[in-house]
This record gives C-alpha cells, sequence and structure tokens, in this order.
C-alpha cells in the first residue's frame, strides 16, 4: 500500500495546494481536453510545460511521480509491443530479425504513451496537492449548477467525505477482523477451493454485520444533530478564489484554444 | 512450561519513516495454569504483546517460547498454524467475528479448520457451549439473534472448541454491564481451576484484577513495568500512583481510612477483613 | 413545571415483545438524572425515544411544555443534544473542527459566525490543539469530547449522555465523567445519563432505575441506592460504601448507611473520634 502513489494526498505545503480545489478541477478537465486534441508534439510540448512547472512548484519529489506512473508503464509497453506487431502503415523505420517495423506503429504508439503519462500525471498533481475533503467540496461547487436538472450536488459530496471519512475506520476493522479469524485458524493462503470460500466468508460477513451498525449509528448521530436531508445547509469550508486561481483557469484556457488552432490549421 | 519472552522486540512498519517501536527488549515469564492480568495505558502495547503468543505478530527481535515451540522472527509460516490451535486468543468485542448461520456451526468452524473431524468438531462445540452458558435450545439458531453478551460467549465458546491450553483475551469485558461482566470474569476462572487452562487477561478494570488474577503484568511504553502477584501489587499504592491507575474500592477506602489514622494492614485486599478491622478499632474506643 | 414529562409510553421493536412498557416519568429542568438498568432493559430506547429517533407506538412525551408530534420533531430535537456510546461512529466531520462544524451547518449558522463558535467549544473540551486532527489520530476520550462539543455548540437545553463512556478506557471514562459534572455545575443545563456506573448515579440528583421495559424504581439516588435487595435481585451494582457500612452493622456497630465512599470514610471518622 505504501508504494501506491496514484491518488495519494501528499500533506506538503506548496502554491499549487494552497490553490483553489475548483480551479485545480477545472485546469485538469481543460487540460485533458488539450491533452486529447491532436495537436502534434508542440501542442504536447505546450502542456508538458505547464505540467513540469505544476510539478516543480507542487515540491512533489520526480520519485512520487515516478511511483504513480510506473503501475502504468507495464501497460504501455505492452501497448507498444502489440502495435508494433499490428500496425503495418508508414515507410519501414528499421528491421529486427527480419520483423519489419513500421512508423506508424512507432509514433501513433509514442502519442498516446504521451498521452497517457500526461494524463496520469495531471491527475496525481491534483489528487497529492488537495485533501480530499477539499475535492469534494471542490465537486460540490461545481455540481451546484445542475442542481436545476436536480444532480443532489450537496448529497454526492456529504456521501463522498462520509466515505472518506470511514475509510482508514473499515481498514482498521478488517485487519481486525483477519487476525481475529487468522486466530480461529484460517487461512488465506492455503486450502482448498472450499475452504477459501469459507475464508473468504468469515471475512465478508463481520465486515458487512459492522459496516451495517456503524451505518445506522452514524444516521442516528447525525439526525440526533440535526441534519434533514434535503434541507438547506450552510457551510464551514467556503472556497475562494484568488488571483493565482484565476491565472491557472487562464492559462489551461490558452492551452486548450492553443491545441484547438494548430489541430484545425489556423496556426 | 511457562511461556517466555526473551528480549522481544516489536517493531511497526520497520524500514520506513513511519517506524514504530511497540515493544523494546521486553524479557518475561509468564507461569502456567495461572490467571494473569496484563495491564497498562492504552498504547503501551499490552496487545502486540499478546498479539505474538499465538504469532499473529512476529518478533523484530529476540524470540518467544510458548506451548513447547520457539518463535523468533524468522520463523516459518507453516508451523504457526498448529501454535495458533495450543493458544487461543479472543480478540475485543469478539462478537464481530460470527458469521456462520447457525451457533453450533459458528463454534465448530474453528477446530475445523485445524483438522478436527465433524463429530468430533460438533461434540467440542457442544462441550463449551454448555460451560460458557448457552442453552441447548439455542444451539441450532442465528447467532445474530443474541443479545450482545451471549453473543459474545458463543465467540468465546468458538475458541475454546479449539482446545487451547492457554486462553488469552483482550478486554473480553469491554461494553458489557457489570453483571455480564462479572460472569464473563466467573467464567474464566472456572476455565483455569476446573479445566486447567492458563488464562491470560488484558484488561483495565482493577476489581477485576484484584477479584478474579492471580498475577499482574504491568506494560508501559513498550517495557514490562512491574510483574507481581496481586495481594502484592496493591499494596504499594506508591506505585498505583505512579502508573496513574485508579485502585478498586476496597483499596481507596483502605488507604483512606489509613490516612485518617486507623491501624489497617496495608496488604488488605478483602472487604470482609477490612470490615473486621474498622468494627475492631471502633470498639476498641468504646 | 418539569422539563420532561413522559407519559405511559410503550415501544416494540418487532411488534412481539415490548422493550419499552407503560413507562411514566419526570424530570425536572436543571437536575442531574441517571438512568440504570442491565443491557436490554430498554434504557438506550428511551434515549431514541425522548428525540424521536425511535416512534413511540402509545403515550406521550412533553419536553419544555411542547408535545412531541410530527410538526415539532425538529424544534425538540434542537432542544435535546445527545453523545451516544460509540466514539467512532458519531464523528462525522474529516476533522475536529469540521465535525463541531456538522450541527452549526444543519443550523444554517452563517460560515463567518462557526470559526469563533467552533473555538469557543473546542476550548470547553480542551481540544484546541486538535482542530486540525482527524479522527483516526484521537484517543476515544478524545472523540468523545469532540462529540460533547458539537452538541454544546448547538445550545441545547437538555444534554443526554447514552453510555458515552463505556467503551472507553479509565483515563477517557474520568475525563468525560469530569466534563459532564462541571456542564452541568456551569450551565445547569438538564442533564440526563444512561450509565452503568453506581459512583456516578450517587453523585445525581436522581435516578431511575428499569428492568425489561419497566420502571421499577424511581426517586433520590440516597434512597434508592439503599434498597439493596432489590437491586441485587435486578443483578445491579451495590455501592462499595453501603456494602462496607452494612458489614459494619453486621458487626453490631451503629453507623449510618452510606452511600458514597466520601459518606463511608467520614461516618467511620464521625464514630471513631466520639467513642
Amino acid at each position: 500500500m505504501n508504494n501506491f502513489a496514484l491518488g495519494k494526498y501528499m500533506p506538503l505545503d506548496s502554491i499549487i495546494h494552497r490553490m483553489d480545489p475548483r480551479a485545480k478541477i477545472g485546469a485538469m478537465l481543460l487540460l485533458m481536453v488539450a491533452i486529447f486534441i491532436p495537436a502534434g508534439y508542440i501542442g504536447y510540448a505546450v502542456i508538458a510545460v505547464l505540467i513540469i512547472t505544476a510539478v516543480f512548484l507542487s515540491k512533489l519529489r520526480l520519485n512520487f511521480i515516478w511511483r504513480s506512473v510506473k503501475p502504468m508503464m507495464f501497460m504501455l509497453l505492452f501497448l507498444w509491443i502489440i502495435n508494433v506487431l499490428v500496425l503495418r502503415t508508414g515507410y519501414v523505420m528499421f528491421t529486427v530479425f527480419g520483423f519489419k517495423v513500421y512508423s506508424d506503429a512507432i509514433f501513433q504508439t509514442l502519442f498516446i504513451i504521451i498521452r497517457l503519462l500526461l494524463m496520469i500525471i495531471v491527475t496525481t498533481i491534483l489528487t497529492a496537492t488537495t485533501k480530499p475533503l477539499e475535492l469534494t467540496l471542490g465537486i460540490e461547487d461545481l455540481l451546484t449548477p445542475f442542481k436545476v436538472i436536480h444532480v443532489p450536488a450537496h448529497e454526492i459530496a456529504m456521501m463522498i467525505s462520509i466515505a472518506l471519512r470511514f475509510i482508514p475506520t473499515l481498514i482498521e476493522e478488517t485487519n481486525r477482523i483477519i487476525k481475529a479469524q487468522t486466530s480461529r485458524g484460517v487461512d488465506l493462503d492455503e486450502g482448498t477451493l472450499k475452504e477459501k470460500l469459507m475464508a473468504i466468508l468469515a471475512l465478508i460477513v463481520p465486515l458487512f454485520v459492522s459496516a451495517f451498525q456503524r451505518a445506522e449509528e452514524l444516521a442516528n448521530a447525525m439526525e440526533a444533530r440535526g441534519y434533514i436531508p434535503n434541507r438547506p445547509r450552510t457551510r464551514y469550508k467556503q472556497l475562494e478564489m484568488t488571483f493565482k486561481d484565476y491565472v491557472l483557469l487562464l492559462l489551461s484556457t490558452l492551452i486548450l484554444i492553443l491545441n484547438i488552432c494548430i489541430w484545425k490549421g489556423f496556426i | 512450561m511457562p511461556i517466555t519472552f526473551k528480549e522481544l522486540s516489536h517493531e511497526y512498519n520497520l524500514g520506513t519513516p513511519f517506524a514504530y517501536l511497540a515493544l523494546d527488549h521486553v524479557s518475561l515469564a509468564i507461569p502456567e495454569g495461572k490467571v494473569t492480568a496484563i495491564i497498562g495505558e492504552t498504547g503501551s502495547g499490552k496487545t502486540t504483546l499478546v498479539q505474538h503468543l499465538n504469532a499473529l505478530l512476529l518478533p523484530t527481535g529476540g524470540e518467544l517460547e510458548v506451548a513447547g515451540r520457539t518463535i523468533s522472527s524468522n520463523e516459518k509460516p507453516k508451523h504457526l498454524k498448529a501454535l495458533r490451535k495450543d493458544v487461543g486468543l479472543v480478540f475485543q468485542f469478539p462478537e464481530y467475528q460470527l458469521f456462520e448461520e447457525t451457533i453450533i456451526k459458528d463454534v465448530c468452524f474453528g477446530p475445523k479448520n485445524f483438522g478436527v473431524d465433524e463429530e468430533t468438531a460438533v461434540q467440542l462445540a457442544e462441550k463449551y457451549l454448555r460451560i460458557v452458558g448457552i442453552d441447548e435450545s439455542d444451539f441450532h439458531k442465528s447467532p445474530f439473534d443474541l443479545s450482545g453478551g451471549q453473543k459474545r460467549r458463543v465467540a468465546i465458546a468458538g475458541i475454546l472448541a479449539m482446545d487451547p491450553q492457554v486462553l488469552v483475551l483482550d478486554e473480553p469485558t469491554a461494553g458489557l454491564d457489570p453483571q455480564g461482566a462479572k460472569e464473563m470474569m466467573q467464567l474464566f476462572s472456572r476455565l483455569n481451576k476446573e479445566y486447567g487452562k492458563t488464562v491470560l487477561i488484558v484488561t483495565h478494570d482493577m476489581e477485576h484484577v484484584l477479584h478474579y488474577c492471580d498475577e499482574v503484568i504491568v506494560v508501559a511504553d513498550g517495557h514490562i513495568r512491574e510483574q507481581c502477584e496481586v495481594h502484592e501489587f496493591f499494596r504499594s499504592v506508591e506505585l498505583l500512583k505512579e502508573l496513574k491507575i485508579n485502585p478498586p474500592a476496597v483499596i481507596r477506602l483502605r488507604e483512606e481510612l489509613r490516612e485518617k489514622g486507623f491501624q489497617i494492614p496495608d496488604d488488605m485486599i478483602d472487604v470482609e477483613q477490612l470490615i473486621d478491622a474498622v468494627a475492631s478499632e471502633v470498639k476498641g474506643h468504646e | 413545571m418539569a422539563k420532561i414529562q413522559v407519559c405511559d409510553i410503550s415501544f416494540s421493536y418487532d411488534k412481539e415483545t415490548n422493550a419499552v412498557e407503560h413507562v411514566s416519568f419526570q424530570i425536572e429542568a436543571g437536575s442531574y438524572t441517571t438512568i440504570i438498568g442491565h443491557n436490554g432493559s430498554g434504557k438506550s430506547t428511551i434515549a431514541k425515544l425522548l428525540i424521536d429517533l425511535l416512534e413511540k407506538d402509545s403515550g406521550s412525551i412533553i419536553v419544555d411544555g411542547m408535545e412531541l408530534n410530527d410538526e415539532n420533531i425538529y424544534t425538540i430535537r434542537d432542544k435535546i443534544g445527545i453523545v451516544f456510546q460509540n466514539p467512532d461512529n458519531q464523528f462525522i466531520g474529516a476533522t475536529v473542527a469540521d465535525d463541531i462544524a456538522f450541527g452549526l451547518e444543519n443550523h444554517q449558522v452563517a460560515s463567518e459566525a462557526m470559526e469563533q463558535i467552533i473555538q469557543t467549544y473546542a476550548k470547553r473540551v480542551n481540544m484546541s490543539r486538535y482542530l486540525l486532527s482527524e479522527p483516526t489520530h484521537l484517543s476515544g476520550g478524545q472523540k468523545q469530547r469532540v462529540a460533547i462539543a458539537g452538541v454544546l455548540a448547538m445550545a441545547p437545553q437538555i444534554m443526554i449522555f447514552d453510555e458515552a463512556t463505556s467503551m472507553l478506557d479509565p483515563q477517557g471514562k474520568a475525563e468525560i465523567n469530569e466534563m459532564i459534572q462541571s456542564i452541568h455545575r456551569e450551565t445547569g443545563m438538564t442533564i440526563i445519563s444512561i450509565t452503568h456506573d453506581i459512583e456516578e448515579v450517587s453523585h445525581s440528583d436522581h435516578v431511575i432505575v428499569m428492568d425489561q421495559g419497566h420502571i421499577v424504581m424511581d426517586g433520590k439516588p440516597e434512597d434508592i441506592l439503599l434498597r439493596e435487595k432489590e437491586l441485587v435481585a435486578l443483578k445491579l451494582d451495590i455501592p462499595f460504601a453501603l456494602k462496607f457500612t452494612k458489614g459494619l452493622q453486621r458487626k453490631g456497630i451503629s453507623c449510618r448507611l452510606c452511600t458514597t465512599m466520601e459518606g463511608a470514610v467520614e461516618e467511620v471518622c464521625r464514630l471513631h473520634s466520639k467513642n
């Protein structure tokens, strides 16, 4: 678990950490779209410059970025090999043991890989510099306009934040149940299929029983403290856009426009 | 043979920035055939200590001898399963480990995991369900229909049915009402006296330590702070104060009266004796 | 007039056996009431009925002069704060500050006003240093203190503690008990504590004893706690001081029966010096 970096928050103090989550989510969406536009190397280079600047400003260590990308590396390599075997258009670049490798296989795949890498890094920056709770607040605010079409923005945000709140508690609980059942001779590594099924049942059933009880008690506690679903509430944590947030959004928009222009041949 | 810890250490998250030494070169001998209380503040390392007894945790340094086996940091997991049959570990709120359709099936689960055949498992289950005080008419009911206290008894029977020599209980009376807690402690006392089990109880309740245990082990900051017999332990009030322990009522009263000038011996731990002592002193003035 | 008047309420979970049956009692404004009884006697059910987390089958509940009905549930809930047993399952916010804010958000307190209120009540429960801490890094006692702050911040008139200390270690228990006492002393709020702790009962103003869904005793602790035979029959604890002073009487010493440790020490000293 400790080696898994994708989606993990890194508690540092940087300008990127202090940015408004809405601006960060907005910038991420704009950049995602920009990444999908086939704007050639120049387009990707511009995005890459912004992203590298952001990594630098966020004080995240390159090792951390590498760890979030690493799990994908095998997949990307696999993609490349498949494409080399399948794509047989363009000119022959070189020959390996009498097998002709075509230019399209190399370059088109390279584009795909660059896109995927950029997307992973953008997402990593967002999740590593934004507390899960702030992300939730950002999502809530961004969803608010959709209340008109009956998207329960607040309830969605409430559900996400409660889920986030209880993840550590449930992990702890799972560990305890694993230990308790191990003490009763459960062996998760060995045994016949039937025994393994029983072992899984011995973990899942208690976990569900206790999760349901927690849910009930939590609902009681929320109601007792005056929570009424679908009633308006105020919010303690207010988000505030500052100059730097607008700059980020502006830059992301400009990059998107630039890429569209390159794609459509205006430049 | 006693359970022996030799310079045992346990460090969590070894080799990471979050490394944390929970037990620091602990040496300890826990006598066989007794009821031993393990006490200490939350976070002192007592739970880490007991989880070594059935090798849920392996030492990161030193070793442990229990039930005729030696466990050290490089022990292979193959031998560990058999140990878990000999040392039964009951977790806090064990009712959360119940999962089967019927009570009897749930209690049979442990022994069957250790290769006991169906028939013998059922016999063992019935035996221990009776001992913990579950009605025969309930054996085929769902464990989820029982009250909290009853569920806990079933869960404990589930460990007992493995027929362990050593029974380790982590705060077995937490959340029970006083009567339920008392009955639970009486059960452990009986398991020790009638069935010869070595019993270890992690507890915060000093009344239980006083009334049902023979020995006390105090864990503090990953070290063994004290190990002695119960009556010896409640003699030294200075130690209790230092350990921030709220003594049992009889000890509190004894100490208050001693401070007020009553001539009461400091090893008195029985309420009847205390009454006699106070009565004779009051009468002596008449 | 009494703060809470409960009149002949009954409730069953399964429509077969009543968890609470024909229960009536009164609680005076500003009093400290303890409710005792073994697990399953119906005491926690009473707490849930008072704030309508469970709906009574029959009878009436009057809180602060208002009879509880479908229209005024929320008004009545605002008057009563409750702290539950499990510290983890009532911690709603991501951090201490967020958790205290939860009730304020429900009450639609303006965002700008919240910070001040949160700080005041965090300080009241000695949790100012932990405002940004997450629940996984807090002890059970600390989490319960946050729950108390969250309830106090909503300025209720009545506070219910539903076995709020039963899952805590001795240090946590002592902290919370001390806090309950001081809240009662300083605010004069009406307190109802559902408990197993006989020592706590002896320090309260009023005790209600429950058994199998019924109220079997209701009165002043100094009277109720002397009814040893009945308490034993109900499988409840007897105060140690009572056991001790009863023992002295058996030895032919004419001492008064006491229910508190301080009382017993005082009584024995009195006899000692008198003679």
